[in-house]
């Protein structure tokens, strides 16, 4: 039934206007199952298999990105200069574009003005080296949803590529759920079946970064510059996650919830 | 010793040596000139003797005027060589001058020019000393000397005058140059302005101290955008590392060895990147490429700090006591926030378990303080790039940038060691 109804939604209202698409999918529910709302919050994302267009003329760069979002049955498509960039752009839409600033044949920006001049919805994450305020928020203000500075990390960017998507999608108004764990993204309220568990701010975070990343092996660095951010430099002693994810664990499954966080050879987490 | 100074000193002296050796020179001449004078109208005086003895074959009567003497002695004949000396001699007063000034005495030695020369009067053989006065001649020459030291005198008053007024005037542009020497600095934008004056030398140095401020400074930007390029530059490759170990990590079953392994290059990457995010952090501020400022409040951002370090600070026991008042300082405010990152991460790296740091924020300063197993550092080697301790895990540039951020602020960043807190101390200007 799920999968009828993404396919219900013509790519035309889908696409065309964002608030348009909202309507149309209200009415749609509505017809549907009443219990369908409830349940069918994550399936959603699962179902819109992502499709992502990668901007980037680094080839390694660009390799890893697609290597890292391929699977869960998203679909990447990749663009190393400018030409091709924009001509794909103008093509087809895109969820999410990752987008390089400086590009072979013209910048990241002149991409990101035509996307925005023709009022195309797509979610836009510009990845940069440069970490200058005003090239940041020129990036934002022509429209951009997100600021990647490089070098990040494929779970970072994974991260900030589902937010994109989710308020793309749902308009920040949103259940995300995972098996048995419900979050409420507005209410930030973490619940395992109906019981709530109480996660401090830095462990909800992480909680959402798990997910967001679930079934990759996500490195302790990773997770330490998500949470403590680059001002954070204790490379030589990881111990402080180490006790944070214990608690994560102990709280999720004393409220009913599968063991899903697995320690990775040392190196890492993973969540599944 | 200023030039002035010393260039009065050599013309002094130089004129003092050659006015004095004119002077004497021209006391030879003259003294020689009026001598020969004198020996001429001698030598005439001798011929008269001569024609009057031959003629009359006695010898003349002495006489004697005021300035003139002549006696004649008897003499063996061949005991008297002809020569010219000077010499003494006794002149009488003239009469009425002597009753009116002179009632002692009858006269004077005055200085005196003489000819000694002897003539035969029939087989008599008699010497004749033939005196002139020679007391005009020297007033002559003293009154030479006078003029002398008189034009030395008037030559110092001059040169005094000179100096004060003209030489002064005269090396303005240089002090102006000077001035604008002492003023520039590479990081600044400002340039050495032309400095105005007709005078070729000023206007070469002028010309050549401009001409080298700006290579300098054009070395310097040359310097400062190579750093920030090549750090530029690196940032992609780093990030090809990251997302390469990304993604090797995803693929399954490592050995115990291998994850090791992974972890070093983990944290090397991570190492190299902040190093490099830091030296690039550094060349934008000495570029003054981060401009924006804001008003911040420092302890709003200071509590939202140290809730974000909570879980260190709770990991590694550390007792932590802010004492912080409202305070709203003009800065950019990422840079505010590096600020801070760096002081706390230094104050928690630096200390032990079970230990303490203590923030205070008044409305003049920062203080920063943490107890640490080192002892007092070096307060003029901590600020500078890549000094570390050997223990520490850092880049040894957090220090060097936060004093740079306090600079560009001007504030002032200090170290000092109280015997149990090493504190820094950021003092706001006000």
């Amino acid at each position: 039934m799920i999968t009828r109804i993404s396919q219900i939604v013509p790519d035309k209202i889908r696409y065309k206007n964002l608030c348009n698409y909202k309507n149309q999918f209200k009415s749609v529910i509505k017809i549907c199952d009443p219990e369908f709302f409830q349940i069918a919050s994550v399936p959603l994302v699962k179902i819109f298999a992502l499709k992502l267009l990668i901007i980037e003329d680094e080839q390694g760069l660009r390799e890893s990105i697609e290597d890292y979002f391929n699977g869960d049955g998203n679909i990447c498509e990749t663009a190393a200069n400018f030409q091709t960039a924009v001509a794909k752009v103008s093509l087809y839409r895109y969820d999410c574009i990752l987008l390089d600033i400086t590009l072979p044949g013209g910048s990241g920006m002149a991409v990101l003005d035509t996307l925005k001049q023709n009022n195309y919805p797509d979610g836009v994450l510009i990845i940069s080296a440069k970490n200058s305020l005003d090239d940041r928020l020129k990036g934002l203000n022509l429209g951009a949803d997100d600021y990647l500075v490089k070098p990040f990390h494929l779970s970072e960017l994974k991260a900030r590529v589902s937010a994109i998507i989710r308020r793309k999608t749902f308009n920040g108004s949103n259940q995300l759920v995972f098996n048995e764990i419900s979050i409420d993204l507005l209410a930030k309220e973490v619940k395992v079946g109906q019981l709530s568990v109480k996660l401090t701010r830095k462990e909800y975070a992480l909680l959402l970064y798990f997910i967001a990343n679930k079934g990759k092996v996500v490195s302790k660095n990773a997770i330490a510059e998500h949470l403590w951010g680059d001002g954070m430099d204790m490379a030589d002693n990881f111990d402080f996650i180490y006790s944070h994810i214990k608690n994560i664990r102990k709280k999720l499954v004393e409220a009913g919830s599968r063991d899903y966080i697995q320690a990775a050879y040392g190196m890492g987490y993973k969540f599944s | 010793m200023k030039l002035r100074a010393r260039y009065n000193y050599v013309n002094l002296v130089t004129t003092i040596v050659v006015l004095l050796f004119t002077g004497i020179v021209y006391y030879q001449a003259i003294s020689w000139i009026l001598t020969n004078q004198k020996d001429k109208d001698l030598k005439v005086e001798e011929n008269e003797i001569f024609d009057y003895v031959n003629l009359n074959h006695h010898l003349p009567q002495t006489f004697e005027s005021n300035d003139q003497q002549i006696t004649f002695t008897s003499a063996p004949p061949g005991s008297v060589k002809r020569e010219f000396i000077n010499t003494m001699y006794f002149r009488k007063w003239d009469e009425d001058r002597q009753r009116r000034h002179h009632p002692r005495g009858m006269g004077k030695y005055e200085i005196g020019r003489a000819l000694v020369s002897s003539v035969a009067v029939g087989d008599q053989f008699y010497k004749i000393l033939i005196v002139e006065s020679r007391v005009e001649t020297e007033d002559l020459i003293r009154l030479i000397f006078t003029i002398t030291i008189g034009v030395i005198l008037l030559l110092l008053v001059v040169l005094l005058i000179t100096n004060r007024f003209i030489l002064n005037r005269l090396w303005q542009p240089f002090y102006n140059i000077m001035k604008e020497l002492r003023l520039f600095r590479l990081a600044d934008n400002r340039d050495i302005p032309k400095v105005d004056t007709n005078i070729d030398e000023f206007s070469e140095l002028n010309a050549a101290v401009t001409d080298m401020a700006g290579r300098a400074k054009l070395d310097y930007t040359d310097l400062k955008i190579f750093t920030e390029n090549a750090s530029h530059e690196l940032l992609t490759p780093i990030a090809v590392i990251n997302s390469k170990l990304d993604s090797l990590i995803q693929t399954e079953n490592f050995s115990e060895r291998q994850s090791k392994l992974l972890t070093d290059l983990y944290d090397a990457v991570s190492r190299l990147n902040r190093l490099n995010q830091s030296l690039l952090l550094l060349a934008k501020i000495e570029n003054r490429l981060l401009h924006e400022q804001a008003k911040i409040n420092l302890k709003g951002l200071i509590e939202e700090k140290l809730n974000q370090f909570e879980e260190i600070f709770q990991e590694k026991n550390i007792k932590v006591k802010a004492i912080l008042t409202d305070k709203e300082i003009h800065v950019n405010p990422y840079l505010a926030e590096v600020l801070l990152n760096n002081l706390v991460n230094n104050a928690i790296r630096h200390n032990y378990k079970n230990g303490e740091i203590v923030i205070g924020l008044t409305n003049e300063e920062l203080v920063v303080q943490n107890t640490g197993d080192e002892p007092e550092l070096n307060s003029k080697k901590i600020f500078t790039r890549f000094h570390k301790s050997s223990r520490s895990e850092g880049s040894g540039l957090g220090l060097t940038i936060s004093k740079q951020i306090c600079e560009s602020h001007s504030f002032s960043l200090e170290y000092t060691f109280t015997g149990i807190y090493h504190t820094f101390t950021v003092k706001f200007s006000i």
